[in-house]
Formats: structure tokens, sequence, C-alpha cells
């Protein structure tokens, strides 16, 4: 039944205009940031370059990838539950013969599925190099499997703050307000502290230049397990009133 | 008849409040159950409660003997449910939305087309297969949300007022479909408006206050009274000595209703008021009629 609701989820999300819309923009984006490294790489004098041109890319490209699913997970997460709520559509879910917790792994898969599109975009354009440069392939993949994992903590957390109220807008305003303190804990927070650790830019930047550890892949699980889990509660809570 | 649903003590509390008192509640398969009182009433969170959408404060419901609360998939399988504002995604098309209700409530891929087919034939929504939901008149969309209740073909249907909003024509409609469903399923619906639950409904179970104060048949024949009009105006005492009368109120000067014991006949009252030449001028059954007893229920009797 998750993989049922997955996929209706995810058609749902694709019949939208706001899903080609959204796509549409990144990919402009994207390609504007990808000459823009392009044309400074090769512009760079070659005593000067310290890194690869993968590693700019893996910075740069990826980074503007980062802070653009920060945008648009939000925008996609919002409407998951609260307009449910909101147009009394989920008592369509709620009284089905469906688990609460093949409800929300359905509707997280079906927007990572959509999220996976965008997720390839960045190593889509990195590996059109490819025709007339070497590139660090690992390193490309290293930092889509980064974008990936950012990908499934942020819709966590957009899935969470979207069970939390019956109004879209207040449910996108939670998520903003709660990514950017996960993207912000890093600041002004000892390197070894936990607050510290909590913060995504820190894991993922290990990944952008290429560097996989568990510890960073454990972090983006772990929290995205914990906010489903929040996700769930809430969830069953509502069907106790 | 098989009990397709049953309802033991089910109660509910909102904020310490008791919004839904203790009640027991039956179906069986056949049976059109009303659900009639005022709003605010409890009648849309007995429907919620019933299907599953709200957890109980206490009690426990059994759907085709499947437990909600234990084996709440298996039991919401032999479940339909219409809420009040009808659970429709608007952006999809009817053929879309109904697909997906057919995914969810688990039928196989094979069987989609022909109950996607079936209820739009049922539901008269051939013609709005390919339009947007949100586009709709909203008769079609009350018609599409019933339409979701009823793909999966279940036993119990429960339909919280499923003709609000509707014209005249299309609230006829929806009763005839109502009617037909439950030749072979059970069916409880909700209403505050009582030619709704008289037109369609066999059984009826009117709520006060949170509270269900009458449960029953809707026409209950044992209690059936007689409006006597008498000539000669004779004392009450008189007529209640006749074999067959149990009871006399006395209406005006020379009308009374007259309630007979329950193996007494009616050609016998005649028959023994012809002999004592009281001249009779009216002999017309009354039931008790959906309205008396409503407001009764509904007012403490004081109506």
């Amino acid at each position: 039944m998750i993989l049922q609701l997955a996929w209706m989820e995810w058609r749902r999300l694709m019949r939208t205009p706001l899903a080609w819309v959204v796509l549409a923009v990144a990919l402009c984006l994207l390609s504007w940031q990808f000459l823009g490294t392009l044309e400074a790489f090769v512009g760079m004098p070659t005593e000067t370059r310290t890194l690869g041109l993968s590693h700019h890319l893996g910075l740069q490209l990826f980074g503007l990838a980062a802070v653009l699913l920060l945008i648009i997970t939000p925008i996609l997460t919002m409407r998951s539950f609260s307009d449910l709520f909101r147009s009394g559509a989920y008592s369509l879910y709620s009284s089905a013969p469906v688990s609460l917790s093949a409800l929300l792994l359905g509707k997280f898969l079906g927007l990572l599925l959509y999220l996976l599109l965008f997720v390839a975009l960045p190593g889509g354009l990195s590996l059109l190099l490819l025709a007339g440069s070497p590139i660090d392939l690992g390193l490309i993949a290293a930092a889509s499997l980064g974008l990936l994992l950012l990908a499934v903590l942020f819709l966590a957390i957009g899935l969470y703050t979207s069970v939390l109220s019956e109004n879209p807008g207040v449910a996108a305003a939670g998520a903003y307000g709660l990514l950017l303190l996960v993207s912000l804990l890093d600041q002004h927070t000892e390197n070894t502290s936990f607050l510290h650790w909590l913060a995504w830019p820190s894991h993922y930047l290990n990944l952008q230049i290429g560097l996989v550890q568990t510890n960073d892949l454990a972090y983006f699980l772990i929290l995205a397990g914990l906010f489903l889990g929040l996700a769930l509660y809430r969830l069953d809570r509502r069907r106790s009133g | 008849m098989s009990t397709l649903l049953n309802a033991v003590q089910l109660q509910r509390s909102f904020h310490g409040r008791q919004v839904v008192k203790p009640f027991d509640l039956q179906l069986k398969a056949g049976d059109i159950l009303g659900l009639l009182g005022p709003n605010g009433a409890g009648k849309s969170t007995i429907m919620r409660m019933l299907c599953g959408d709200l957890a109980p404060g206490g009690g426990a419901v059994e759907i085709c003997g499947e437990d909600l609360l234990r084996s709440p998939i298996q039991a919401k399988g032999h479940l339909g449910f219409l809420p009040e504002h009808p659970p429709l995604l608007r952006d999809q098309t009817v053929d879309e939305y109904l697909s997906d209700c057919a995914r969810l409530r688990g039928l196989a891929r094979r069987q989609r087309p022909q109950a996607l087919q079936r209820t739009k034939q049922l539901c008269a929504l051939d013609a709005v297969g390919p339009r947007l939901i949100r586009k709709l008149s909203k008769g079609f969309q009350q018609r599409v949300g019933l339409a979701q209740a009823i793909i999966h073909e279940p036993e119990v249907v429960i339909l919280d007022e499923p003709t609000d909003g509707l014209d005249p024509a299309q609230i006829r409609q929806v009763r005839e479909l109502i009617l037909s469903l439950a030749e072979q399923r059970g069916v409880i619906l909700s209403s505050h408006i009582l030619s709704e639950i008289q037109a369609t409904c066999n059984r009826v179970a009117i709520l006060r206050e949170g509270r269900i104060v009458y449960q029953g048949d809707l026409a209950p024949s044992g209690e059936i009274s007689y409006r006597v009009g008498l000539e000669q105006n004779p004392e009450p005492a008189e007529i209640v000595a006749l074999a067959p009368v149990a009871e006399v109120e006395r209406l005006h000067t020379d009308y009374f209703r007259v309630a007979l014991h329950a193996d007494a006949r009616v050609s016998e009252l005649s028959h023994l008021i012809q002999e004592r030449g009281w001249g009779l001028i009216e002999l017309t059954p009354e039931q008790v009629s959906l309205e008396q007893r409503y407001l009764e229920a509904t007012t403490g009797g004081e109506a």
C-alpha cells in the first residue's frame, strides 16, 4: 500500500503546473550557476587552481542546489496534510484501510520520487562535461548522494510541519523556520557541541567534496527518522482529538 | 439477517466535556438507519467514530465481525464513508480520483476499471469522467463523494448529510441511490431534516445533546391509535370500558384518540360503538409520526 500511495502522490504532484514550473526554474538557475562555475574555472590561471573542476562544481553547483531545495521543499510539503485537513479530504485516507504509517511513508516516498528529478539535475549537468573533459565521477556521485539525503531530511521536516497545521501557509512558514534553524545551528556553537552536529551544512559539505562518512549518513537518516516519527505521533494524536 | 455493524457503549469527550454519551447501535443487512438530531447534537462525531476517523473515548465498534480498534485495516475494508464535506481532491478529474479511491480501498488492478464503470453508472457520473472535480457543480461533487464511498462495494455505508446542498431533483436521485444500495448492505445516514429520514430510512436513532434518546423502527406497528369521532359525545370512561380499548384521550368535544389492546381488532370497536348508538362520524388510524417522536425526544416531551 505504501507504494500505491507513493504512486498516487507522485502522479497527483506531476499533474500540477507547480511541479513543472519548479523543475524548469531550478534547471535555469542551476544551468546558470553551472556555466558561471565553468567560465570562472576556465578563466582561472592554471597555477592558481588549487581544486579541480569537479570540486568547484561540488561546492558551487551543489551548494546552490541545496539552497534551492530549502526553498522548494516547504512549497511541496505544505499541501500534503494541511490542505487535506482544511478541505476535509483527509477523511478519505482516515476511513480507508490504510495505516497511518503507510499513509505518511507513501506521501513521503511520492514527494521524494519527484525530488529525485531535482536531485538529478546538478549531477546531470556535471555529466555533460564528460564529452570534453575528465571529471571526478565519485565526487559528483557523493555530492548527489548528499543532495538526496538533504531532500530526505527536508521532506521529513516539511511533512512534520504539514501535520501540525490545517493552514498550508502556516505549515510552510513552520517548515522554513525549522529548516533555517537546522541550517544555522552551527553558527556561534562549538565545533564539538551537539547543536553544531545538529546543523546540516557541515555534514553536507563533506559529501560535496566527495567525503562519504558514516557519521554524516547517520545524521541525515536519524534526523529524518526523528521528524517522520514526530509526524506519525501527531497524526495519531489527531485521531484521538 | 446478519449484524454488519455493532457499536457497544461508544462515547466521546472533547476537552473533558462528554459530547457523545455512551450508546449502543446495531446495523443489519438491508437496514437504512437514520441518525436524526438538531445541528450540534453529535451526529458527525458518532459517524466519525463509527468509521475510524475519530478514536472513541470508550466502547467498541465491530464491522462485519472485525474490531475497528484492534484490527482497523480489516474493519475499514468493509466500510464506505461520505463525510459532511465530500473528501474530494479537487485538482483531479473524476476518473483519476475514483481510480485512486479504488486503489486506496485495496481493489486489485484488474478489478478497478470495472468498479469505476459500475460506480459511475450508479451515481450518474458517466458524462463527467474526464472533467476536473473543482469545475463540477455541487450536486455532481456530492455524487462523486458518494461514488468514492461505494466504489469498493462495502457492506456498511456511512453517509453524513448526503443530500445537503442538493436541489430537489438531485435529492430524489440520491435517495433512490441510497435505497438501491441498501438492498445488499447496511446504510447509516445522518440528517437534521425529518422528511429526509422519513423518505429513506426504515430505522431511526434520534439524538439530543450527544445522547441517543430514541432508537427503533420508523413506524412501529404496535403503537397505532385511532382518531374516533362520535355524535353522542359519551364520557371517556364509557369508551375505555369497551373490551378492545386500552386508553382514551379526549381531543375535542366529539373527538377522541383511542388506543386498542395489542390483540384487539378495530372492527370490534366499530361494532361496539354502533351497538351503543353513539353515532360513528370518523374512525381513522393514527400512527405516532416521526415529527411527533422527534419533537418529544429533542424537547424532552415538552412539545
